[in-house]
C-alpha cells in the first residue's frame, strides 16, 4: 500500500511541480476521508491537482463549474418528466461522481454552495423526498478564489468546517516555473496517467489509517493545542470538538502514509496549518502565519 | 468589568441571607440603611444608570457615619463593631468596579456572617451561617470558574464546605480555647437571664408570668428521684416584714451549724447551668457531694464563686432523705422573726388549730387539712393583697400561688412560735426522654417552707401541694395547664393527646440535640478541654500545641511531596530520560525547542553530530516507541536508560 502512495505522489509531482508537500497534504486529506478546499488565485493548477489525482485514483471525475448564476439541481440533479412512461425520472447531477471538482465555489451564491456542502456532510442526496446515495468513495475538492476577487461569495465559518483541510498552492519556484514552461502540455500527460491507486486499495488505506495508533502522551498534545487556540486571544474562536477530531483524522493518515503504525507530534505539526488555518480564522489569511503560534505549544 | 449578572445576583442574596439574622439586635436603623442599599444595588444589576455616582456614594457613606455616631457606640465593642462592618458591607455594594471589589465585599460578608456568633450560638443560627457560607462561597466559586451555574457553584461549594468540615472539627477540639476577652463579654451581662429574685413579695402581684425559658438541666447518673422529690433548692428567705420576704441580714452561722446526715438513696446528677446574673446553683434538695468551686451556704443552697454568665456544668450528688440536726441561736432567731404582733384574727386561727398546746407536727398537719378542707384555691393571677396581705389570703381572697401559700404557712409556724423559713427554688421539671434529662424552667419556680423540728431538723412541708397536689406530684408543665389561669387538671381528647405527645417528644428530641450541642460545643473552653484531652492521654496542652505544630508541619511536608511527586510521575518516567538526554544535548548548544518533535530534533542534531547519528537514532526510535507507539516493553525502557546514560554528545 505504502509503495502505491509513493508512486502515486511521484506520478503527481511529474505533473505539478514543485509542490511536494502541497500534494502530499492533498492526498492525506483523501486517505482521511475528507474533502478538500483549495483557495489561490486562478491559474496555479488547482484544477490540475484534482484531475490528476482523480486520474491516479482512478475514480469518476466530474467538474462543476460555479458561477453566480448556477442552481442547486444543477449540482444535485432533478426530476424530469419522462412522456414516455408517464413518470417522473431522476436524473443524477455531476454530484454523482466520486471525485468532485467544485471549481470556484465562492462564485456561487450561498444556496448553491450549500446544496453541495450538505451532499458532502451526509454523502446523499435527498430530492423530492427520496434519498440517493453518493458513489463510495466521494471526494470533493474544491477550489475557491481569494473572496476579495469581485463577484464572490466567501464561504461561512460553519461551511468552511466540512472541509477537512485547506491548502494554497501558491506560485511555483523559478525552477519549477521554468521546467513547467519548458514541458508539454499538462492535459496531455494527464490523459496519458495510469491509474497507480486503485479504489479498493483507496478503501483498504482509508481503513488502515483509522487503525493508526493515537497514544495518550499525543492526546495530552493534541488537547494542550486545543486549549491553547481556545484561550489565547489570538483567535476570535477556538477549535471546535469536530475540529479536534479533524486534526486527529489527518494526523493518523499523514503518519499512515510515512509509514509508522502511531501518531507523532510532528505529523500533528504537519497538518496542523492545513487542518486548523480556516477553522481558526475566515478570510484568506496564509494558514501557515494563523498557526504559527500553536506550532509554540510545548509538546511535553 | 462588569461582572456577570447571575454572580451579582447570586452574591447580592447571599449577602441579604447574612444580614438578615443581625436583625434580630442591631438597631432598626441600622438595618433599614443596609437593606436600602442592597435593594438599590439589586435595582442597579439590571439599570446601571441608577447606581449612585460618586458624589452620592459620598453622601452615603457621611449618612453611614452620622448613624452609626449616632448610635453612641464608639468603635469598640461587640455592636459597635457589627454595626461598623454591616454599614461598611450596605457602601462597599454601591462601588463594585473589579473583581477585586467582589473579593473584598465576600470576605466582608463573611465577617459579618462570623459576627452573628457573637449574639447567638444555638444550632438551628449555625446551621443557618454555615448555610449562607456555603452560598456565599458559591459565589466566590463562581467569580473564579468560567460558567456561573448557580447549583454546579453550590455543589463546589457544598464539597469544600464539607471537606473543610473535620479539619474545622479536628481543631476545634484540639486547639487551644482561647478565654474571650472581658470587653467581648460585656453585653452578655444584660442578656443573663433574670431568675429567681432574692426576695418575695406575694401580695403585689396579680399575674405570675409563666416563662418558658431554660433555667437548667438535670442528668441524673442513675435513677432519678420521683416528682414529689424533686424540689431544687435556691435561696432561703427568712426575714419578713409583713409584705415581703428577704434573706436574713445575720446569716454566718455556717460554722456552729451541725452537719447533715444523710439516709436513703444517693442520686449523683450533673447539673448544666444556664447563663444567669445570680451565683446560685440549684441542687436537688439537700446537696451533699460537690466539686470544688462550688460551696454550700448556712442553708444548704449551692454558692458559685464562678462568674454566672456562662454556661457551666457542675457534678452534685444528693440525698433527698436528711436530717440537718440541731439549730443555732441565731438560726433560730431568725426562723422566728415576726414583723409585728400578730393580730388576734391570727392568733384565734392558730388556737383554732391548736398550735399552741399541742406538739408541732399535729399543727402541722391541721394546718395543712386547713388548707384543703376550707375554700382555697391555686392560681396564677391572684387578687392584689396591698395591706396585711397574709390576713387577707387566709380569710377573703384565699386565691393564691405557691408564694400565698409558703408565706401563710411559715407565718402561722412562727406565731405558733415554731422556726420557720420559706425556700425559694424550683419545683419538678420536664423530664425529656429522648435524652434521658431533666429540663427546668422558669414556669418551675417554686416557694415552699422548712419547719426545723426536735431530732428531725429542717423538714420540707410544701402547702401547695396541700392544696394542688397535682401541681406538685405530676411533672407537667404549668402553663400548659392553666389556659385560664385556673388549673385545669382535666385530661383533653385522646387524638389531641396523641398529637399532643407526639408534638412534645418531637419537641424533647429537639432539646436533647440543643442540650448536647450546648454542653459538648458551646461549653468546650478551656477547662473541658483540657479534661477531655486528659481523658484521651493528652495531659500538657503545651506540649501538645508543640506536637500538633509539628505534626501539622509534618503532614504538609509530606502532602507536598506526595503532591509533587504524583506531578513528577505524571510527566512520567520515560519522559525524565528522555529530558536527560536532551540536557546533554543542550551543553552543546542543541536545546530543543518546546514545541519540536522528538524526530524534528533528531534529524536537527544529527546533521550537528554526524558521529552519533545512530545513538541519536536509537534513542529517538525507543523513546518513540515507549511514549507514542502501541506496545512497548520493560526492556525498551531499560534500554532507553541504558543508551541515554552511555550517551555522549
Amino acid at each position: 500500500m505504502q509503495n502505491a502512495i509513493n508512486q502515486l505522489l511521484d506520478s503527481a509531482n511529474q505533473i505539478i511541480l514543485g509542490k511536494d508537500h502541497k500534494i502530499r497534504l492533498a492526498l492525506c486529506c483523501l486517505l482521511a476521508h475528507g474533502h478538500l478546499l483549495i483557495e489561490d488565485i486562478p491559474g496555479v493548477g488547482k484544477t490540475t491537482l484534482a484531475h490528476t489525482l482523480a486520474k491516479l485514483l482512478g475514480l469518476h471525475y466530474q467538474r462543476i463549474q460555479f458561477t453566480s448564476d448556477i442552481l442547486p439541481a444543477d449540482i444535485l440533479g432533478a426530476s424530469v418528466f419522462d412522456s414516455k412512461n408517464h413518470e417522473f425520472k431522476f436524473h443524477p447531477g455531476p454530484v454523482f461522481n466520486q471525485v468532485v471538482l467544485a471549481d470556484e465555489i465562492n462564485r456561487a451564491t450561498p444556496k448553491a454552495q450549500s446544496a453541495l456542502l450538505e451532499a458532502m456532510e451526509e454523502s446523499q442526496v435527498t430530492i423530492e423526498g427520496s434519498t440517493y446515495p453518493l458513489p463510495q468513495p466521494f471526494f470533493v475538492i474544491a477550489t475557491q478564489n481569494p473572496s476579495h476577487q469581485i463577484g464572490t461569495f466567501p464561504l461561512p465559518e460553519s461551511q468552511l468546517d466540512r472541509f477537512l483541510m485547506r491548502i494554497e498552492l501558491g506560485y511555483p519556484d523559478a525552477a519549477a516555473e521554468r521546467a513547467l514552461l519548458a514541458g508539454e502540455s499538462r492535459h496531455r500527460l494527464i490523459e496519458s496517467l495510469p491509474v497507480v491507486l486503485p479504489p479498493e486499495v483507496l478503501q483498504d488505506i482509508q481503513l488502515a489509517v483509522t487503525q493508526v495508533y493515537v497514544s495518550d502522551a499525543l492526546l495530552d498534545y493534541c488537547q494542550a493545542l486545543i486549549a491553547f487556540t481556545r484561550e489565547s486571544p489570538e483567535y476570535p474562536c477556538g477549535l471546535s470538538p469536530r475540529g479536534g477530531l479533524a486534526l486527529l483524522r489527518a494526523a493518523k493518515a499523514w503518519a499512515f502514509m510515512a509509514r509508522r503504525d502511531a501518531v507523532l507530534p510532528e505529523d500533528l505539526q504537519a497538518v496542523l496549518a492545513a487542518v486548523a488555518g480556516h477553522r481558526l480564522r475566515s478570510g484568506n489569511s496564509n494558514s501557515e502565519a494563523i498557526v504559527a503560534p500553536l506550532l509554540q505549544v510545548a509538546i511535553h | 468589568m462588569n461582572p456577570h449578572r447571575q454572580v451579582l445576583i447570586f452574591l447580592l442574596s447571599s449577602i441579604g441571607l447574612i444580614v438578615l439574622p443581625h436583625a434580630g439586635h442591631l438597631p432598626i436603623a441600622i438595618i433599614a440603611f443596609f437593606y436600602l442599599l442592597l435593594v438599590w444595588r439589586f435595582i442597579g444589576v439590571w439599570q446601571p444608570q441608577r447606581l449612585p455616582r460618586k458624589w452620592l456614594i459620598l453622601l452615603l457613606t457621611v449618612c453611614g457615619i452620622a448613624l452609626l455616631y449616632s448610635q453612641h457606640q464608639g468603635l469598640f465593642g461587640r455592636d459597635a463593631g457589627t454595626r461598623l462592618f454591616v454599614v461598611a458591607l450596605g457602601l462597599k455594594l454601591m462601588e463594585i468596579k473589579s473583581e477585586r471589589d467582589l473579593y473584598l465585599i465576600s470576605f466582608l460578608a463573611f465577617i459579618v456572617a462570623a459576627s452573628q456568633f457573637l449574639y447567638e450560638q444555638n444550632l438551628l443560627m449555625a446551621a443557618y451561617i454555615l448555610m449562607v457560607c456555603c452560598s456565599l462561597l458559591a459565589t466566590l466559586v463562581s467569580i473564579n470558574s468560567r460558567e456561573p451555574e448557580p447549583v454546579a457553584a453550590l455543589k463546589t461549594a457544598t464539597v469544600i464546605v464539607a471537606q473543610a468540615l473535620p479539619m474545622a472539627i479536628l481543631l476545634f477540639i484540639l486547639f487551644p480555647r482561647v478565654e474571650a476577652p472581658r470587653w467581648m463579654l460585656l453585653n452578655d451581662k444584660q442578656q443573663a437571664k433574670s431568675g429567681l429574685g432574692d426576695s418575695m413579695e406575694p401580695g403585689s402581684i396579680t399575674d405570675l408570668g409563666m416563662s418558658d425559658e431554660l433555667v437548667f438541666r438535670v442528668k441524673f447518673a442513675g435513677s432519678m428521684p420521683p416528682p414529689a422529690q424533686r424540689y431544687w433548692r435556691g435561696p432561703v428567705l427568712e426575714h419578713t416584714d409583713g409584705k415581703r420576704w428577704t434573706r436574713s441580714a445575720n446569716r454566718d452561722f455556717g460554722p456552729f451549724m451541725d452537719k447533715p446526715s444523710y439516709r436513703g438513696m444517693r442520686y449523683p446528677y450533673t447539673i448544666l447551668m444556664e447563663p444567669r446574673d445570680k451565683n446560685w446553683v440549684f441542687a436537688l434538695d439537700l446537696p451533699a457531694e460537690f466539686a470544688k468551686p462550688l460551696i454550700r451556704n448556712a442553708y444548704y443552697q449551692l454558692i458559685t464563686p464562678e462568674n454566672p454568665d456562662k454556661r457551666v456544668e457542675y457534678k452534685v450528688s444528693s440525698y433527698p432523705e436528711y436530717n440537718t440536726g440541731f439549730i443555732t441561736r441565731t438560726e433560730y432567731e431568725n426562723a422566728t422573726q415576726l414583723p409585728a404582733t400578730p393580730s388576734a384574727k391570727i392568733k384565734q386561727l392558730v388556737g383554732q388549730l391548736q398550735g399552741f398546746d399541742s406538739p408541732p407536727e399535729a399543727f402541722i398537719q391541721r394546718l395543712l387539712k386547713h388548707f384543703k378542707v376550707e375554700d382555697f384555691h391555686y392560681t396564677l393571677t391572684p387578687p392584689l393583697m396591698e395591706q396585711h396581705p397574709i390576713e387577707t389570703f387566709l380569710f377573703e381572697t384565699r386565691y393564691g400561688f405557691c408564694s400565698h401559700y409558703a408565706a401563710a404557712f411559715v407565718y402561722l409556724m412562727r406565731v405558733a412560735n415554731i422556726p420557720a423559713r420559706v425556700v425559694t427554688g424550683y419545683q419538678g421539671g420536664e423530664f425529656n426522654k429522648v435524652g434521658n434529662f431533666l429540663e427546668i424552667r422558669q414556669a418551675d419556680a417554686h416557694a415552699w417552707a422548712e419547719v426545723w423540728l426536735e431530732h428531725k431538723g429542717w423538714v420540707r412541708f410544701d402547702p401547695t401541694a396541700a392544696i394542688a397536689p397535682e401541681r406538685i406530684e405530676k411533672s407537667f408543665n404549668l402553663d400548659e395547664l392553666v389556659p385560664g389561669g385556673v388549673i385545669r387538671f382535666a385530661p383533653a381528647g385522646d387524638n389531641a393527646l396523641t398529637a399532643y405527645h407526639w408534638l412534645k417528644e418531637a419537641h424533647q428530641l429537639w432539646r436533647h440535640v440543643d442540650y448536647n450541642w450546648q454542653r459538648w460545643v458551646i461549653n468546650y473552653n478551656s477547662l473541658n478541654q483540657s479534661k477531655f484531652l486528659s481523658s484521651l492521654g493528652i495531659d500538657n496542652l503545651q506540649a501538645m500545641l508543640y506536637w500538633m505544630i509539628a505534626g501539622i508541619g509534618v503532614i504538609t511536608a509530606v502532602l507536598s511531596w506526595v503532591l509533587l511527586h504524583q506531578k513528577r510521575q505524571h510527566t512520567d518516567r520515560v519522559l525524565r530520560v528522555y529530558q536527560r538526554y536532551c540536557q546533554k544535548l543542550a551543553k552543546h548548544g542543541l536545546v530543543r525547542g518546546l514545541a519540536e518533535g522528538e524526530r524534528d530534533f533528531a534529524e536537527r542534531v544529527k546533521a550537528k553530530l554526524p558521529g552519533q547519528a545512530t545513538d541519536i537514532e536509537s534513542i529517538t526510535d525507543i523513546f518513540i516507541k515507549l511514549r507514542y507507539g502501541r506496545v512497548s516493553a520493560a526492556e525498551d525502557f531499560k534500554q532507553l536508560v541504558q543508551r541515554v546514560k552511555l550517551f555522549k554528545a
